[in-house]
């Protein structure tokens, strides 16, 4: 972009899926119509023979026409609108501003609390700053954050005007340089996390002790914060915020300060006790996704199942939960595997199956090591060598350096393709005290009218 | 039943566009440069792309991104602007009629 502001022209290369991220992050800075050579596919997974045949046939002729043609065939809508501040945009019932802000794109898929002017004016009782002051510039969409659209996105998230003080001070800490908020569209899924501290806890009834996430008003805050960061920093699933298996909510945290033994979070960042702060972390929060690619000296399958099984040996569950005989308790172990991973896989001739046992026989740890885990994390204070008698059939060690296996049994994994179809990422679930229940769904003779409408 | 008179969330925009540069007419005595962010196998991609490109057009000279500096990671917005800037001002240096970046995942 900056080379287009010096007058040279250029193409960015993009694989399938990234083209319209590319694009909005030329908008941000600046640059209209920026041209972007689509890459066919998931390239980190495709071997160097694929790659080369993907260049000749379809990228070369993409990227002579970025340099030669000026004139793109689709380009991404910008993510924000700055004609509307400030006045009403829409009238109706409460369906029907739903329906409208789910087709601008302006809600995370729950339904909303409509932000009417008379709500906003209450908001802005409850801030000494001006209601047309500039609050921030938030990146990736470089769009402004003032006092009404932020209180419109508190109370679509069911917030309360006296969570405003608190709010706009996460705005303020999501422009902050450091937090590098511009970087957050990561395929690896990171996700924003709010840290209150101070009186405010109390004040303001924020939950900082068991289950603090899902009770008082966590879950409204950070809900909060996620439709900002969705519609004052213009990120949008699948445009520009492309974790392979999307978010969850943006949580809320606050620092149990009556019970630490240390310095509070705020303080032993220079802050005075006596103030409140709200601090913006980040997280890959339901797991990292690693992505295996393909490598000179293995393919793409190959790795992935090295992958898991890497994967499967964090997994605490599995030491904890070994089971043994029909009816005891047990891990559950939910991969999930994006398209070109799974397709990798059964291009070279693995089916779900033959995945599941390569992991049961190949996802193994050095006994010294789950012994230390079994002993010192798992809560269960027996040695793992009777237990895993079962489990090691055939295999059983009793060396620390003899490699243990973790899984029970192969029927424990379970296989899921989802995610973007366009990137070589995979995510491990681990779970117990339960296994997968299934129904099938019974519907009326004329669901299918009801469904759509 | 009520009927809600509704703001507008969306953050405004602030920034003033410009377009693209203009485009190259064709690519007789050309020099092109590739800059790479180390990442998403472009060390297999940009050899492979470079050759056919001259295959196309022999007359065409290609930087590779060997000659441009590169890094991926963090960096705040600040520091990659900067670090863009020092490339586009590089490839001017270089004789650069035109850049090719990659590889965008």
């Amino acid at each position: 972009m900056e080379a287009e502001k010096l007058g040279i022209p250029s193409v960015v290369i993009a694989t399938t899926g990234f083209v319209t991220a590319a694009q909005l992050a030329a908008k941000s800075s600046g640059i209209e119509n920026l041209r972007v050579a689509e890459y066919p596919g998931a390239i980190a997974i495709h071997a160097p023979g694929r790659i080369a045949e993907n260049i000749a046939t379809v990228l070369l002729d993409r990227v002579i026409q970025g340099l030669t043609q000026s004139t793109p065939a689709s380009m991404a809508d910008a993510p924000g609108s700055g004609k509307d501040r400030g006045k009403i945009v829409f009238a109706g019932t409460l369906e029907e501003v739903n329906r409208f802000f789910a087709d601008q794109e302006w809600t995370d898929g729950l339904p909303v609390i409509p932000p009417t002017l008379e709500k906003t004016e209450r908001f802005l009782e409850y801030t000494l700053r001006a209601a047309d002051d500039e609050l921030a510039v938030l990146a990736p969409g470089n769009l402004r954050a003032t006092l009404p659209n932020v209180a419109a996105n508190a109370i679509m998230a069911g917030c309360e005007p006296r969570h405003m003080p608190l709010l706009i001070a996460a705005v303020e800490a999501l422009s902050e340089e450091s937090y590098n908020l511009n970087n957050m569209g990561s395929t690896s899924g990171l996700l924003p996390y709010l840290l209150v501290n101070g009186p405010i806890i109390k004040q303001l009834g924020i939950e900082c002790g068991g289950q603090l996430i899902s009770k008082g008003p966590n879950p409204a805050l950070g809900r909060a914060i996620g439709l900002i960061v969705r519609n004052i920093a213009g990120y949008r699933p699948g445009k520009n915020y492309m974790g392979t298996f999307g978010y969850p909510l943006i949580f809320a945290l606050a620092e149990n300060e009556g019970q630490t033994p240390w310095q509070p979070f705020h303080v032993e960042h220079g802050f005075d006790a006596s103030s409140s702060t709200v601090t913006l972390g980040v997280t890959n929060n339901w797991g990292h996704a690693p992505a295996p690619s393909s490598a000179p000296d293995k393919n793409g399958a190959q790795i992935t199942l090295e992958v898991l099984c890497r994967e499967l040996s964090k997994r605490v569950r599995l030491y904890n939960l070994p089971g043994h005989g029909e009816n005891a308790e047990r891990a559950m172990i939910t991969l999930l595997l994006s398209p070109p991973v799974a397709n990798s896989l059964a291009g070279s001739g693995y089916s779900k199956q033959a995945v599941k046992e390569y992991l049961y026989e190949n996802a193994r740890m050095p006994r010294r090591d789950f012994e230390w885990a079994r002993r010192y994390t798992g809560g269960t204070r027996v040695a793992s060598s009777e237990e895993h008698r079962d489990i090691n059939a055939g295999g059983h060690t009793q060396k620390p350096d003899d490699l243990i296996r973790l899984l029970s049994s192969p029927e424990i994994v379970h296989v899921i393709v989802c995610g973007d179809p366009n990137r070589n990422r995979v995510m491990v679930f681990e779970g117990g005290h339960a296994r997968p229940a299934t129904k099938e769904i019974k519907f009326p003779p004329n669901w299918d009218e009801l469904a759509a409408t | 039943m009520e009927i809600f008179e509704v703001l507008s969330p969306a953050g405004s925009e602030i920034i003033k566009r410009k377009s693209i540069a203009p485009r190259l007419d064709n690519f007789d005595g050309k020099t092109v440069g590739e800059v790479w962010n180390g990442v998403y196998k472009g060390n297999d991609s940009f050899p492979a792309l470079r050759e056919q490109l001259k295959q196309r057009y022999p007359g065409l000279k290609v930087i590779p991104y060997t000659e441009f500096p590169f890094r991926y990671g963090g960096d705040t917005l600040t520091q990659q602007k900067e670090f863009a800037r020092h490339i586009a001002a590089l490839a001017k240096e270089k004789g650069c009629d035109a850049l090719i970046s990659g590889n965008g995942a």
